[in-house]
């Protein structure tokens, strides 16, 4: 594609660690962002929540700044500033108007470098999160996601929500983060990003000479063999709410890991079923044709040991076992027949096409290759993805479809006003029933 | 930046507007049909049917099945949805250039043999039913913000939801549909625009090909003006919530006054990240989760004067009426004074910035074009509006807060929790 020759400046630094330039963008905005290739999968177990509450404590103050001045002074270079854990990763972006960039870069060094974590303002980060977590509670669209994925994910490292529980975050102390940020943290590899329409000289100077005073000490060396989910299958949990006039519906089956070779059947397949929109076989039967629900999709992640893939809907109360049963048939029919051909060239063709739309913006380029460095993949990755893509056949689809979407280890949730359909899901497996008031978040 | 929306624009002979932008950055290009047709338009008894029809417009045509228009477009390589708004429905198409004559092509031929069965209809309603529960009946606080909006206008359309009512959504017809479609799917009540990797005179070449031979009609609707409010309203709406919540509606102007700039500076101030004073003194020090005062910037600021919504979620164990108070004072402060310089300086770098982000992706600039010509018929305005950020002043920003941000001018709606057993006396949320 005649616009896409992109040539990324990458430098390696003695450090291990590395510097990814890109010019790239419409408008005089700059995005820098720092990957640290460590996220929430190190979480110890009952401080769920540590490395993403860490993440945020960066941006909290440093030892020159309370958090009072430094986020004005982010905010008055029409910046933005955000700390965050993935599973894999960490990231802190910092983003603002291009003519800025330089004093961005200054501040992102100088949270990277000497962040205070003062006391008061983590207690009071752990006090907010609490609070957003109530909030939460009051959205069983949310509340569905956050616990089919630690349904799906149970006996993995993954098995909690990135930002913690009402009980893991009340266990973080401060020692807690002084002990990530000094002993966990020092050992990965980062790679700062940095997309500008210009990327000037001066900017990539400074950035090296930011990143050559991090000095990354010798960890013992990773492992990172497979984990898989350890829940007994199926189990349905239903999460009795009266006052719902919809219920969600969540349906989880464990996945691949991003490494396995078989991802990009696995994208492909996912796309068919449930992720391609109205030209998914979900969409089709449960919104076009019965018009049970607004929305239908699944979705898959693909994680650094393991995955999942879920099916996510809601419906009104009165047609909740109806669109389970036709969520399973529809299954059931993809994995005997597989897509038409029609249906593989045409989903084949939309990834190939697609393409520039998917990282028109620099915000959406930036998500991608983030990607592509957590898993250690290069920037070229990116866009030989297509060319894989082409190559699958219906044989690869069906096989990927019967191998995931397999009945007996679903795990299946749903929200709603329950005595209008537990009765329905009785004889279907090892059912759970239990008040929605009384789960926490 | 105004070479980002120099849009050409055309009038095609049945009134049609075309609005064209060349980007050749990359081979994709945003394909967008705006009508004049949002719940402005709509009357009680078919509140709601402009977004009904918006997905009956989905349904199938003479020749292509229930969903086929996106199947196709996405088959293609393409993106493609639409949204309804109190002012207008937009349909928009994301693809590579190279398919730009089969989404001129499809859009024209979806205006002019559209199918409206019954069975598709009844199906799309019920999909619409769920919508609504969706955005409405299961969310937190939905159904308390709906309510918001019917007790702060008492005479102009945008008193009622944009999904519509419920009941008005069970009671709707496929005839009311066909005669939504006569009264507003008219070319001269459209505007089109595209954006991106585009050559304008093939493309407006196609555009008369397939869009010339509609025809024009009559499209006139009256829009009853709001009153001015005459003194506090307030109400409470009771439901199962973990935290309680208080909503307080200004009614400012629409999107063709001056003041909506000084406007947006103000809840850029108040509640604009992290430095804005609403969290500097309610959520860091732990006296709210949330509170924030919040406009929809241009291009959807709404045509007619409208709503600046500012709302507050409790901390437990803080009473709202506390924080009420403080929230007021908070006010009266920033009337007093206005915004340091230093502070200045900041929201207006910070509304550049929102705005620039914006305009990195061609969808988006198709938008402002799109929208500030239907609303206002002239792209043109958009071309101000970095201008308009740069240019704010204090003392316009302290003159309009005076002017809209007072007790007289205001509903107010807070959220009572109560139990799920107490909820049952008043039945369930539709």
């Amino acid at each position: 594609m005649r616009e896409l020759h992109l040539k990324p400046i990458e430098i390696h630094l003695d450090s291990n660690h590395k510097i990814f330039a890109l010019p790239y963008g419409k408008t005089p905005l700059c995005y820098l962002a720092m990957l640290i290739k460590a996220g929430s999968e190190k979480d110890p177990k009952g401080k769920e929540g540590l490395t993403d509450l860490w993440a945020e404590g960066l941006t909290l103050g440093t030892k020159k700044k309370s958090l009072e001045e430094l986020i004005f002074e982010v905010e008055k270079l029409g910046g933005y500033l955000e700390g965050s854990a993935g599973w894999d990763f960490t990231l802190l972006l910092i983003s603002g108007l291009e003519e800025k960039g330089s004093n961005l870069l200054e501040i992102l060094s100088e949270i990277f470098y000497e962040p205070d974590f003062p006391f008061h303002e983590m207690e009071k980060t752990k006090e907010r999160r609490l609070s957003n977590l109530l909030k939460l509670k009051d959205d069983p669209s949310k509340m569905a996601d956050r616990l089919i994925w630690i349904m799906a994910m149970e006996g993995t490292p993954y098995a909690h929500p990135i930002s913690g529980s009402l009980s893991s975050i009340k266990n973080i102390t401060l020692e807690d983060i002084l002990h990530f940020h000094n002993e966990i943290y020092p050992q990965q590899r980062c790679t700062l990003f940095i997309l500008s329409k210009e990327v000037k000289e001066v900017l990539l100077e400074k950035a090296k000479d930011t990143l050559s005073k991090l000095i990354t000490r010798k960890g013992e060396e990773e492992k990172t063999s497979e984990t898989t989910p350890s829940t007994p299958h199926p189990q349905i949990l239903i999460l009795d709410r009266p006052d719902l006039t919809q219920s969600q519906i969540r349906i989880a089956f464990p996945s691949l890991s991003r490494k396995d070779d078989r991802y990009y059947i696995l994208k492909l397949m996912n796309y068919l079923l449930g992720g391609g929109g109205f030209s998914s076989r979900l969409m089709e039967r449960v919104r076009s044709q019965k018009g049970y629900t607004y929305s239908i999709r699944s979705s898959f992640t693909s994680l650094k040991t393991c995955g999942t893939l879920i099916i996510s809907t809601f419906t009104p109360t009165n047609t909740t076992y109806a669109t389970f049963e036709e969520i399973l048939s529809t299954i059931e029919d993809f994995i005997k027949e597989g897509p038409t051909e029609k249906e593989l060239e045409e989903a084949k063709r939309f990834f190939e096409k697609s393409f520039p739309l998917r990282i028109e913006t620099p915000k959406q380029l930036l998500n991608e290759i983030i990607l592509q460095e957590t898993y250690d993949l290069k920037f070229q990755n990116l866009f030989e993805e297509i060319e894989k893509i082409k190559k699958i056949n219906i044989e690869e689809i069906k096989l990927i479809a019967q191998e995931i979407l397999q009945k007996q280890k679903m795990q299946v949730l749903i929200i709603g006003n329950s005595e209008h359909f537990v009765k329905n899901f009785e004889t279907f497996g090892n059912l759970q029933l239990m008040p929605y008031k009384d789960v926490s978040p | 930046m105004r070479e980002l929306l120099n849009f050409r624009r055309y009038i095609l002979d049945n009134g049609l507007k075309v609005l064209i932008l060349e980007d050749h950055r990359f081979p994709i290009l945003s394909y967008q049909v705006h009508v004049k047709a949002g719940s402005r338009f709509e009357r009680p008894g078919i509140t709601g049917i402009s977004h009904l029809f918006e997905h009956m417009m989905f349904r199938g045509t003479s020749r292509l099945g229930p969903e086929e228009f996106s199947k196709i477009i996405q088959s293609r390589g393409g993106i493609v949805n639409a949204f309804t708004t109190q002012d207008h429905t937009t349909y928009w198409e994301n693809v590579p250039s190279d398919q730009l004559e089969l989404v001129i092509e499809l859009e024209a031929h979806r205006l002019k043999e559209l199918k409206l069965d019954e069975e598709s209809f009844y199906t799309e309603r019920e999909v619409v039913r769920s919508e609504r529960k969706m955005r409405i009946s299961t969310t937190p606080y939905g159904a308390a913000l709906e309510e918001l909006f019917s007790l702060a206008y008492l005479r102009h359309p945008y008193r009622w939801p944009i999904i519509g009512w419920d009941s008005d959504l069970r009671n709707l017809s496929l005839k009311d549909c066909e005669e939504y479609f006569r009264l507003h799917y008219a070319p001269n009540n459209m505007v089109i625009a595209i954006c991106g990797d585009v050559a304008p005179e093939k493309a407006l070449d196609l555009i008369c090909k397939h869009y010339g031979d509609l025809t024009p009609q009559k499209c006139f609707h009256k829009i009853e003006p709001e009153p001015p409010q005459r003194g506090e309203r307030r109400s409470v709406f009771k439901k199962p919530v973990e935290l309680e919540a208080i909503f307080w509606a200004y009614h400012v102007p629409g999107i063709d006054s001056d003041d909506i700039f000084p406007l947006l500076g103000i809840c850029e101030c108040l509640s604009g990240g992290r430095s804005s004073r609403f969290w500097q003194k309610f959520v860091h020090p732990g006296k709210a989760t949330e509170v924030r005062l919040v406009a929809d910037p241009p291009p959807f600021w709404p045509k007619d004067p409208g709503l600046l919504i500012l709302y507050a979620i409790e901390k437990p164990g803080i009473p709202l009426s506390s924080l009420e108070k403080e929230i007021e004072e908070e006010i009266s402060l920033f009337k007093e004074k206005g915004p340091a310089e230093n502070e200045l300086e900041k929201i207006k770098n910070r509304l550049k910035a929102s705005f620039l982000r914006g305009l990195e992706s061609l969808f988006f600039r198709g938008l402002v074009g799109g929208i500030y010509e239907i609303k206002l018929d002239g792209f043109e305005k958009s071309w101000e509006i970095l201008e308009k950020y740069e240019s704010l002043k204090a003392e316009d920003m302290i003159q309009v807060a005076e002017k809209y941000l007072h007790e007289d001018n205001r509903t107010c709606i807070m959220v009572k929790s109560i139990s799920i057993e107490e909820n049952t006396k008043f039945g369930l949320i539709e």
